[in-house]
C-alpha cells in the first residue's frame, strides 16, 4: 500500500495506473473519501466488495465525467436528462436503468446504476484522465459513517483489509460534507433515497418576536441557503397566515441583497423586479400570488418564465400557485419553503425546511 | 392638440383621446361590455388580456371621440410603475402605433398620472378653477399611497410613502376577511355608512410626527387577528361596525401624515386623486380638514377619473409636450419601478 498526497504533480497518473490495474484506491471527493475502483474489471470490483463487506446486490454507485460518459451506462429519462442539466455536477446520485456494461456487483439487482459528476475537479480530472468511470462508494465499511480524514478511516481497519488498498491519495481533511443525496430517478416521479446535506436537514424552527428578529433570521437563512443552492434561481415560498411577516421577511430579504428602494407589498401588481448585483445574482423578485387563482391566470402573467438563471424570488401565498407550477419550480429552482405562524399579537413562528 | 394615449398598468387595458386638456373618450376595459365586443369571456389578469382588449379599446376610443388616426398629433403611453409584463403590451402597442403613423411618442410616468388627473376637463373645459403651486398631492389607490409635493408641473418631490401594503390594499384584504370579495374596498364603503367607527382597538401605525410614511400592514394584522377566531354569523352580525372601524383607522392614518405633510412644506394649494379616492366619506373627510387648514383641496372631477386611466396619462403627454415640443421617447423602454423624481428633467 502506498500513500500519496494531492500536492505530488503525479498523483493523478499514478492513480490512474493503479485502477487500470485492477487496484483499490481510497480517493478524496466533493463529500467524503471514497473507494475508486475500475466498475468493469471483475477482480477489482471483487476487491472492492470484500472491503467494504457489501453484499452482492446491494449497488455500488460509480462517478462520470460528463452526461455523456453517463450515457455509455445507463439510460436517460428525459426528465433525468434535466436533472443531470441542473444538479450535476454537485452532490447528487442519480440512479437510473442500467445498460449492464458494468461487472457484477456494480449494479443493483434490479438492475439500476447510480451515477454521479462529482463536483471535484480532483475527481473528475481522474475519471477525465481514464476515460471510463470509477466506483464512488463511500471509503467506510457498509453501514459505519464515511470518513473525512484519511486518519480517521485508518483507525477503523484491521491489517487484513489495509491490505487489499493499493493506494491511497490524501487531500488532508475534508470539509464536513454529507454523502451524496441519492435520487431514484428510475421513473417519472421522483424519489430521494438517501438524504445528503442539501435536502436532508431537519426542518428547523425560529420564533421571532419583533420586525426585526424577523429580518434577522431572513439574513441567516438567506445566507445558509445560498451556501446550499444548486441552481442559480433561488425561489424562497414564504407561506402561512395574513399578517405573519411574509412581506417583512422578504423585505429583509432584498435589503440584504442591496435593494436599496423601499420594498413594498406587491399585492396589487402581483410582482416587483428590483435590479441586484449579489453574488451572480441579477435580479431580485418579490410575487405576491394573493390575487391569483386559476391555472390560466398563471399563464396570463407567464409565471414561470421568470424564473430564469441569476434570479432570486420570494414567493408569498405560494398555495395558489397549483401542482403543475409547483412542480415545474421544484424542478428547475433551488426552492425552500418557509412557514410562518401567528403565535401571539407579537411573536410568530418561522420552520424552515429544505 | 389631439392626443391619443393607452394604460396598461395593472388589470385595466385603457385608451382615451384628449383635445388638450379636454377629454373627448376615456375607455376603460372593467367598465365597457367587452362581452359584446368579443362574444366571449376575457381574462381578467395581465398580459393575455391587454393583448386581446387593446386593438378593440383603442378602436373605441377613436371612435367615440369623433377623430381618426390621422387627426392625432401625439401618442402616449404608461411606462411605469407597474406589472411589467402588462406594461410592455400597452408602451410598445403604442410605440409601435405612433411608428407607423410618424407621430411623436411619449412615455409617461402612472403616478404622475393620477397626481395631474385632477386637472382633466371635460370636452366643454369644464370644471375651470386656478390652483397655485406649490401642491401637495396625495394619491391613494391599490397599488400606490404617496404624499408628493409638486413644485409645478414636472417637479415633484416624493415626501412621504407606503412602507408596507397600499392604502386600497389594506381596505380590499379588509374586505375579504370579513367575506366580501376581493376587491372590496368599494363594498367596505358602502357598508361601513351605517357603522360605528370604534368597534375594535386598531393600532395607530407609525406614531413620531417626524415620520410622513405610511404603514398599513399593522392595521390589516391586528384587525385580522381580533376577528379570526369568530364565526361567520358573528361577523354578519356586525359587519357594518367592523367596516367602519377599520375603513376609519385608515383614513384617519392617510389624512394624519397629509396634516403633518401640509405642516411641514406649507402648500398653496392640495390635491387628492387614486382609487381609494372614489370613496365620498374619505373625500368628505379631506374637505373638511382642507378647510381646517384654509386650504383649496381638489379630486378627479369625474368617478373614473380616480381609478386608472388614460386620460391622465394623456394629460400629462400634453403638458411634456408643451414644455418640449421636440419631445420623442420613442427609444426608451418600460420600467416596473420608475420612479416619480426620474420626471423632473
Amino acid at each position: 500500500m502506498k500513500i500519496i498526497k494531492t500536492t505530488d504533480p503525479n498523483f493523478l497518473i499514478e492513480t490512474a495506473a493503479v485502477i487500470k490495474n485492477g487496484g483499490l484506491v481510497i480517493y478524496p471527493s466533493d463529500t467524503v473519501y471514497i473507494l475508486a475502483v475500475d466498475p468493469q474489471n471483475p477482480t477489482a470490483v471483487k476487491k472492492l466488495l470484500s472491503f467494504k463487506n457489501r453484499w452482492p446486490g446491494k449497488a455500488v454507485s460509480v462517478a462520470v465525467s460528463d452526461i455523456k460518459m453517463a450515457q455509455n451506462y445507463v439510460k436517460l429519462l428525459p426528465n433525468t436528462r434535466l436533472l443531470y442539466q441542473n444538479l450535476l455536477p454537485g452532490p447528487f446520485t442519480l440512479v437510473s436503468p442500467g445498460l449492464h456494461r458494468m461487472a457484477s456487483g456494480i449494479e443493483a439487482e434490479n438492475g439500476t446504476l447510480g451515477v454521479r459528476i462529482p463536483n471535484s475537479s480532483t475527481l473528475l480530472s481522474l475519471v477525465k484522465n481514464l476515460g471510463f468511470p470509477i466506483t464512488a462508494t463511500s471509503a467506510n465499511l457498509s453501514g459505519r459513517t464515511p470518513h473525512y480524514s484519511i486518519a480517521s478511516f485508518f483507525k477503523t481497519l484491521s491489517q487484513k483489509k489495509l491490505n487489499l488498498i493499493d493506494l491511497i491519495v490524501d487531500a488532508g481533511q475534508l470539509p464536513k460534507n454529507k454523502p451524496s443525496t441519492v435520487i431514484d430517478a428510475t421513473e417519472p416521479e421522483l424519489k430521494i433515497l438517501r438524504r445528503g446535506d442539501l435536502v436532508a436537514a431537519p426542518s428547523q424552527s425560529f420564533l421571532s418576536n419583533s420586525e426585526k428578529e424577523t429580518g434577522k433570521i431572513a439574513e441567516f437563512l438567506l445566507e445558509k441557503i445560498l451556501k446550499t443552492a444548486t441552481f442559480a434561481n433561488i425561489v424562497l415560498a414564504l407561506s402561512g397566515d395574513l399578517g405573519c411577516g411574509k412581506t417583512v421577511f422578504s423585505r429583509a430579504v432584498g435589503k440584504h441583497l442591496g435593494v436599496s428602494d423601499t420594498i413594498t407589498s406587491p399585492t396589487f401588481i402581483i410582482y416587483n423586479q428590483y435590479p441586484i448585483k449579489y453574488l451572480f445574482f441579477k435580479n431580485f423578485f418579490h410575487f405576491d400570488l394573493y390575487r391569483l387563482n386559476t391555472p390560466t391566470d398563471f399563464k396570463d402573467i407567464d409565471f414561470l418564465s421568470h424564473f430564469k438563471k441569476h434570479t432570486l424570488s420570494c414567493i408569498e401565498w405560494p398555495e395558489n400557485m397549483g401542482v403543475a407550477n409547483l412542480k415545474w419550480l421544484k424542478k428547475n429552482t433551488s426552492y425552500f419553503s418557509i412557514n410562518f405562524e401567528y403565535v401571539s399579537p407579537t411573536s410568530r413562528r418561522l420552520t424552515f425546511s429544505f | 392638440m389631439y392626443i391619443l394615449a393607452i394604460e396598461t398598468s395593472c388589470d385595466d387595458t385603457c385608451g382615451a383621446v384628449l383635445h388638450n386638456d379636454r377629454i373627448l373618450s376615456n375607455i376603460i376595459s372593467s367598465q365597457i361590455n367587452l362581452h359584446s365586443v368579443y362574444g366571449g369571456v376575457v381574462p381578467d389578469i395581465a398580459k393575455r388580456a391587454h393583448q386581446q382588449r387593446l386593438p378593440a379599446i383603442v378602436t373605441l376610443a377613436l371612435k367615440r371621440s369623433g377623430k381618426t388616426l390621422k387627426d392625432i398629433n401625439l401618442i402616449a403611453a404608461t411606462r411605469g410603475p407597474g406589472l411589467g409584463i402588462a406594461l410592455s403590451i400597452g408602451f410598445n402597442f403604442a410605440k409601435d402605433l405612433a411608428k407607423t403613423n410618424h407621430i411623436p411618442f411619449v412615455a409617461v410616468n402612472h403616478v404622475e398620472g393620477h397626481l395631474l388627473s385632477v386637472f382633466l376637463k371635460n370636452k366643454n373645459g369644464l370644471p375651470r378653477f386656478t390652483s397655485s403651486f406649490p401642491i401637495l398631492g396625495l394619491t391613494v389607490s391599490g397599488g400606490h399611497t404617496k404624499i408628493v409635493l409638486i413644485k409645478a408641473i414636472g417637479n415633484y418631490q416624493v415626501v412621504g410613502e407606503t412602507l408596507d401594503d397600499a392604502a386600497g390594499e389594506a381596505l380590499d384584504k379588509s374586505a375579504k376577511l370579513l367575506g366580501l370579495g376581493y376587491p372590496g374596498g368599494p363594498v367596505i364603503e358602502r357598508i361601513a355608512t351605517a357603522g360605528q367607527t370604534d368597534f375594535l382597538k386598531l393600532p395607530r401605525p407609525l406614531q413620531p410626527r417626524r415620520i410622513l410614511n405610511f404603514s398599513f400592514s399593522g392595521l390589516k394584522t391586528s384587525f385580522y387577528y381580533q376577528i379570526k377566531d369568530w364565526s361567520a354569523t358573528k361577523i354578519a352580525s356586525c359587519l357594518s361596525d367592523l367596516s367602519a372601524t377599520f375603513q376609519a383607522s385608515v383614513f384617519e392614518h392617510l389624512i394624519r401624515k397629509f396634516s403633518l405633510s401640509i405642516d411641514k412644506y406649507h402648500p398653496a394649494s392640495l390635491l387628492a386623486s387614486g382609487g381609494v379616492l372614489a370613496n365620498l366619506t374619505l373625500r368628505r373627510q379631506l374637505r373638511k380638514f382642507a378647510k381646517t387648514k384654509s386650504l383649496p383641496i381638489f379630486f378627479p372631477p369625474q368617478k373614473k377619473l380616480n381609478t386608472d386611466n388614460a386620460a391622465m396619462i394623456a394629460l400629462v403627454a400634453f403638458y411634456r409636450f408643451q414644455k418640449d415640443k421636440s419631445i420623442n421617447d420613442s427609444k426608451l423602454d418600460i420600467n416596473p419601478r420608475l420612479e416619480l423624481f426620474q420626471e423632473i428633467q
